[in-house]
Parts: C-alpha cells; sequence; structure tokens
C-alpha cells in the first residue's frame, strides 16, 4: 500500500489521491499525543483520543511506501505534520529490539519498503541538513528499508517527485 | 538573572522532563521561573515570561526522534515573539529519550540550534540522555529504599539499614553518573549565559540489561493498567 501524509491546502488531496492507496491529509484538527503509552499495553494500535487520528497507525503501519509532503519547520515537519507521527507509535510495540545497531521497538506490521520525505518552503543549508537526517533516523525507527530526503524549490516540482 | 525553565512533557504528572529540570536548577542562581507547556493555552503566559528573562531551559522527552508536536507549536509562536520584542536570550535543551543511547537525542538538538537561528537568539546547546523513563524508576526506588531504611531505624537496625541504605543510594549514584556531570558542566556555562555545547549521556546500565528492563517495564505498566497482553503483538 502507498500512503501519503500531507499537509497542504485540501485541493492537494484529489491531485495526490491520483498516486497511491490513501492520503492523510495533516489538517491540524487533532490533538497532540499525551505520551501515556496506551497504544502498545492497554489498547495496542489505538489511540485514547477519540479524533480522527484514533487508528491513524494502522494505516501508516500498513504502509509499504510513505512520502511524507510537508512545510519546513526548522530542519523538520510542520507540527500539524509531526503530530500524526507521534500519535502514530501504534505502528510498532511495547517491545524492544535492536536496528541499525540502535535500540527500537519491534514492528507490529513488519518492515517497509521506503520512505520519502517531500518538504518545502524557505530551508537554510544547515535546516536541509538536519531535515535530511531526522528523515534517515525516522526511516529507522519506523523500520523502512530505504528513504529519500526532496527539498523542494517549489510545489511546481511536486507531482515529478511523487511519481 | 532570569531564568525560564520550561517543562514541555505533555504528561500531566510523572514526567521525567520535570525531574530532570528539578536536577538541573539546583546549579542555578538567580530568578528562576518554573513554566509547563502541555496545550496552545500556556503560550502566551509562557512568552510574556520570556519578556524579561536572559535565559530559557527547555525539558522535554523525545519523540520519533525529534521535537513533540505541539512543542513545534510553540516554537513558532516564540519565533514571532523574539522577532517582534528583539529577545536577547540565551537558550538550552535537555531532551530525553526513552532508548538507551542519548546520542538517537542529535536530530532534536540540531532543530533547536536552527530555530535559535531563525530566532537570532544564543544557542546554548544542552544535554540530550537516554534511558529516561529509567530516571523515573530510580526516583520511585529512592522513595521506596527511603521508606525501608527509615522501617529499620524504627526496629532498632541502625548499623544494618544505614550499610544497606547506604549500598543502595551508591548505585543509584552511579547510575546517575554521566547525567549529573553534564547537568554540572551545562549548569556552569547556563550560569555565564555562554554556549555550553551540546552532550549526550544516557542511564548508566548496560544495553542489553536496559532492554530487559524496559520490556519488564511495559509489562507491570500493562498489569497495572488491568490486563496483559491484550493483542500487543496483532495487527489491528
Ligand atoms: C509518541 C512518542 C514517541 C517517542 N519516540 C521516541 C523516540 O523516537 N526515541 C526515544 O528514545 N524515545 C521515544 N519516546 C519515549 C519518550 O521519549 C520517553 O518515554 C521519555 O522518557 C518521556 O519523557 P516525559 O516523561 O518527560 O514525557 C517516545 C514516546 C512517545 C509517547
Amino acid at each position: 500500500m502507498k500512503v501519503i501524509l500531507h499537509d497542504l491546502p485540501e485541493k492537494y488531496t484529489e491531485l495526490l489521491q491520483k498516486h497511491c492507496d490513501t492520503v492523510i491529509r495533516a489538517d491540524g484538527k487533532y490533538a497532540p499525543c499525551q505520551g501515556c503509552f496506551g497504544c502498545w499495553t492497554k489498547h495496542p494500535a489505538e489511540c485514547y483520543l477519540r479524533d480522527s487520528l484514533h487508528t491513524v497507525c494502522r494505516t501508516l503501519g500498513r504502509a509499504d511506501e510513505l512520502i511524507i509532503i510537508t512545510r519546513n519547520c526548522y530542519g523538520m515537519y510542520s507540527p500539524a505534520v509531526k503530530n500524526i507521527l507521534d500519535r502514530s507509535i501504534g505502528l510498532s510495540t511495547p517491545f524492544s529490539t535492536y536496528r541499525g545497531k540502535q535500540m527500537h521497538h519491534t514492528l507490529r506490521y513488519g518492515k517497509h519498503a521506503l520512505l520519502k520525505v517531500l518538504a518545502y518552503g524557505d530551508m537554510t543549508a544547515q535546516e536541509e541538513k538536519t531535515f535530511a537526517y531526522m528523515a534517515e533516523r525516522n526511516a529507522v525507527n519506523f523500520g523502512y528499508e530505504a528513504s529519500s530526503f526532496i527539498p523542494m524549490k517549489s510545489l511546481a516540482e511536486l507531482e515529478e517527485d511523487v511519481l | 538573572m532570569k531564568t525560564v525553565m520550561i517543562n514541555a512533557s505533555p504528561k500531566k504528572k510523572g514526567d521525567v522532563s520535570g525531574h530532570l529540570l528539578q536536577m538541573q536548577r539546583i546549579m542555578l542562581h538567580g530568578t528562576v521561573v518554573k513554566e509547563k507547556l502541555r496545550t496552545q493555552g500556556d503560550h502566551d503566559r509562557i512568552l510574556e515570561q520570556l519578556r524579561d528573562a536572559d535565559t530559557v531551559v527547555f525539558s522535554m522527552p523525545l519523540y520519533v526522534d525529534g521535537v513533540p508536536s505541539h512543542v513545534l507549536a510553540f516554537m513558532e509562536n516564540m519565533e514571532a515573539f523574539c522577532k517582534e520584542h528583539d529577545l536577547q536570550l540565551q537558550l538550552y535543551v535537555i531532551s530525553n529519550g526513552g532508548f538507551i543511547e542519548g546520542s538517537q537525542n542529535r536530530a532534536l538538538m540540531q532543530v533547536f540550534e536552527n530555530f535559535c537561528d531563525r530566532c537570532k537568539i544564543g544557542w546554548g546547546g544542552g544535554i540530550g540522555i537516554g534511558g529516561g523513563v529509567m530516571v523515573n524508576v530510580m526516583r520511585i526506588l529512592l522513595v521506596v529504599y527511603t521508606g525501608l531504611f527509615l522501617l529499620q531505624l524504627l526496629t532498632g537496625n541502625v548499623q544494618g539499614g544505614l550499610m544497606q541504605y547506604g549500598e543502595q543510594l551508591l548505585v543509584l549514584l552511579f547510575f546517575h553518573l554521566g547525567i549529573f556531570w553534564c547537568m554540572f558542566r551545562t549548569g556552569a556555562a547556563m550560569r555565564k549565559k555562554e554556549c555550553a555545547g551540546v552532550r549526550f549521556t544516557r542511564v548508566l546500565v548496560p544495553s542489553l540489561i536496559f532492554i530487559l528492563m524496559a520490556d519488564l517495564f511495559f509489562v507491570l505498566m500493562s498489569l497495572f493498567q488491568g490486563g496483559l497482553f491484550r493483542g500487543w503483538l496483532k495487527k489491528k
């Protein structure tokens, strides 16, 4: 399954839909993670907060390919996109393992193929470096075999990069 | 000198971030204001505190290798506020992750350095700590050990109790040594409003033992929540 997670205006959802199985739009109309770990221990793969991200970890967990399109925020995802990633840790289990020579959690849905991060908006050279490193780290953490980071000069590049 | 210490854990209580901030606070002089950043509703109050501050210290959990989303939202507001009021702050960060390697906090530290560049405020560096949950466990152990020691005193076993308690305290101290050392060095820089650089440390437990303890921690947590293995590994 190919999933696209983006924080672009609503009109882009339709365009992106043509290139994947599921589009998740980060509209920010949901609460941030409360850090309770209930999605691991109490009601696995489900958040106790009953908003639109209640079971979003299941969608991200099933993605073979995940494309994230996000505004750059100091070399990181926008708050709305990061909120979805934070609320998705239920895609792993509470048990620990070693991955990339470091401690991580075992994966509920197994390994994924590709994580691609496309960032737009004003970005300094240092932020670009940070973001590339962040995407690499997230790929290991969430169990992706490969990852890439693409800073976009403008949204016109979008279709070319997503395809 | 005014320091604003921001505990940015979203938890209402029992967070590691606040406990770490408390430890760092011992090493600071001057006026220290403690703030809690959990929701959008906290933003204005904290920003007002920053207006006449010299130093700001953030303490937060590491979420998915980076800054938790509610903190990112605050940072965007803080950037606007810093520019509008031309703040001359020095910023430090203490971050703690559940994984044992302190270096897993590296990307988060870079994000804060980039943030300081954008805000045109001073980047003071900070401490990335691995094995954060263990810090909490040790806090509980300290209370338990102290309780047991007091019981032994009551039953008249002063010498034996003292020996045992002393040993237990030494072990806890050993596990904390890396954190204490980094806080000591960072605290010295904070007092002078200088850049401390970024340090990574961890709870001084071997990784394999830590992993076993982390697994046990989640099993116990699940039991306390009223059940065990409710489809922990199932694809839902
Ligand atoms: C949504 C979420 C994501 C997390 N991601 C990471 C991570 O990527 N790396 C890590 O070491 N710990 C991670 N943790 C663990 C927390 O950083 C750790 O439990 C920390 O001690 C919590 O601090 P607090 O009690 O101050 O909130 C994550 C926890 C949550 C709830």
